[in-house]
């Protein structure tokens, strides 16, 4: 998916870059404002906000809620395009490394929309190309015929090669599963193999990818589990890398009866503060439980943003607070508009 | 019946009997059909604002659950995840009688699908989603038990509404008729008794004048 260069980073140039771009972010005060707002004055406020151009440009072809999300998007795909083109060397491989995860974002996108049936134009209106594959690789993609095409150009341009007997799962299913999870899984080990471990800041970055590892771990075990799904079938799921939960752990969560009885299993994990009360909790929703875990991660890369200001951190930070920004103003506008309680769309924002 | 269709004869009028006692026992056999529904609809009735209350919080919980995971994951997330499902409900159709009256019976092969099943990747498919589909899920199952208490309950209430028609009728209609038809022909027949009897007599009379 990802090659290693030779070539040390341009670090100063795309930090500086960066650090221009994160000072345009909204701030926490600017999300309880659009708390208070009513749909068109979140669009009118938008627009005003650096997402101008991009609302401008989808104002002819979408509206309302659905123009506020796509022109978000967009926009965050033109700028994480643009951090990929201004970087060099390793820093590059890392920042391509980590973005390659919305071209297997828009792979899925195209993939699920083939096989059932969605037109072109459709699809096209979906893709996010924040990634490595530009515009133009995606349309290409998007003009293939059939998923087997689509696979095998995929695999063609980003260098990868599915193993046949994900295919013959995936031909066996019917239905995409197995390409998708092996993708996922493909995702974070050739990120780890991409962020060589040479100095603090690559450690930091590589320590934090491994905490998302983890904390994917953990959802997809407690998913499972309220399924009813335990034990080996769990483990098929199981990315491999995390920092706390390796395989030993995972599997005792896996095991376990409930996710209460996998809280005890779960006290020794660093982000368990952030969890615990969902897990004590005798709801069957795990929607508290994620967003803990997700504000443990933000937290943990905010602990770090300002630390060794000429390395891969500030940009990572950047990026990680701009994907923030898109979701927190789509969690605003979605919420506002479908009628959810303003306190509880308060408590899906991630701040 | 009407009595003037009626040849005031003997087996007429036995005839007429065997209808009257037909008729009556019918409608005692309706009536209790009735009744018998009536009952039954009450029952089904309550089951059925039972499941009217699910369906309506069912479908409060679902639209809810969407609505957050169309916020958090964004709406292009949720259509792709939708677009990536292959399996779909099944139901199976069958009948029961309630009464002697058939009514449908719907059972649910495959409402819920695993995860693992569904078609989307496992590892990135969010907890929101997820809660989202089988929200869904249950909403269908609800749906579909709600449908066969609701087509129960309507064709319990065409039935109830047919049988007090035809009790009406036997009642206020067909069995005063075929009474009064009784009537008629039980007082032809008499008189015809009384006309022969003084026929008879006339006749008698004139022959000992002959004499």
């Amino acid at each position: 998916m990802f090659g290693r260069s030779k070539k040390t980073g341009n670090y100063a140039y795309t930090v500086a870059k960066v650090k221009a771009k994160k000072a345009s972010l909204l701030g926490d005060d600017a999300y309880a404002k659009m708390l208070m707002m009513s749909l068109p004055e979140i669009s009118r406020f938008i627009g005003e906000s650096g997402y101008q151009k991009e609302m401008a440009e989808l104002a002819g072809r979408t509206e309302g809620i659905d123009l506020i999300e796509h022109a978000t998007y967009r926009n965050m795909a033109e700028v994480f395009s643009s951090i990929l083109q201004s970087t060099q060397g390793e820093l590059r491989d890392m920042v391509s490394a980590y973005l390659t995860k919305w071209d297997i974002w828009n792979l899925k996108v195209i993939l699920r929309g083939k096989t059932y049936g969605v037109d072109i134009e459709s699809m096209k209106e979906d893709l996010v190309p924040a990634g490595r594959l530009d515009a133009s690789a995606l349309d290409k993609l998007l003009s293939l015929e059939n998923d087997k095409e689509i696979i095998a150009e995929f695999e063609r341009i980003k260098h990868v090669e599915i193993p046949p007997e994900v295919v013959n799962a995936y031909k066996a299913a019917g239905h995409l599963r197995n390409i998708e999870d092996y993708l996922d899984k493909l995702y974070y080990k050739r990120l780890l193999i991409s962020i060589v471990p040479s100095s603090r800041p690559k450690r930091l970055f590589q320590e934090f990818i491994r905490r998302e590892i983890d904390t994917i771990n953990l959802e997809t075990i407690l998913i499972l589990k309220m399924e009813g799904i335990r034990g080996e079938e769990v483990m098929e799921f199981f990315i491999d890398g995390g920092k706390q939960i390796d395989k030993k752990l995972a599997t005792q969560l896996a095991n376990a009866e409930s996710i209460s009885a996998a809280a005890n299993d779960l006290a020794q994990l660093d982000f368990y503060e952030d969890i615990k009360e969902a897990l004590d909790a005798e709801t069957k929703s795990l929607k508290d439980l994620v967003a803990g875990m997700k504000k443990y991660h933000i937290r943990q890369a905010k602990k770090f943003s300002h630390l060794y200001p000429l390395s891969v951190i500030p940009i990572l930070d950047f990026m990680i607070h701009k994907n923030i920004e898109v979701d927190n103003i789509r969690i605003i506008a979605r919420g506002i508009e479908s009628g959810i309680d303003r306190e509880m769309i308060k408590g899906l924002l991630v701040i | 019946m009407p009595t003037k269709e009626i040849t005031p004869t003997r087996s007429a009028l036995l005839e007429v009997k065997k209808k009257i006692k037909l008729s009556k026992s019918g409608y005692k056999i309706m009536k209790m059909k009735r009744d018998g529904l009536i009952i039954e609809f009450f029952e089904v009735l309550e089951k059925a604002k039972k499941m009217r209350g699910s369906v309506l919080s069912d479908y409060d919980t679902a639209m809810q659950k969407i609505a957050v995971a169309r916020a958090v994951e964004g709406a292009i997330a949720v259509k792709s995840a939708a677009y990536a499902l292959k399996a779909g409900p099944q139901v199976k159709l069958g009948s029961k009688s309630i009464m002697g009256m058939m009514v449908p019976k719907v059972e649910c092969e495959i409402i819920h699908t695993p995860m693992t099943q569904r078609g989307y990747g496992v590892i990135s498919t969010s907890a929101y989603i997820e809660e989202a589909a089988q929200s869904f899920e249950k909403l269908l199952d609800t749906l579909v038990r709600a449908a066969e208490v609701e087509i129960t309950m309507k064709k319990l209430l065409d039935e109830i509404e047919k049988t007090k028609r035809r009790v009406n009728a036997l009642e206020f209609k067909v069995i005063p008729e075929l009474e009064e038809a009784e009537a008629f022909v039980e007082f032809r027949l008499q008189e015809m008794e009384r006309e022969n009897t003084i026929r008879l007599k006339h006749l008698k009379k004139k022959g000992e004048a002959a004499e």
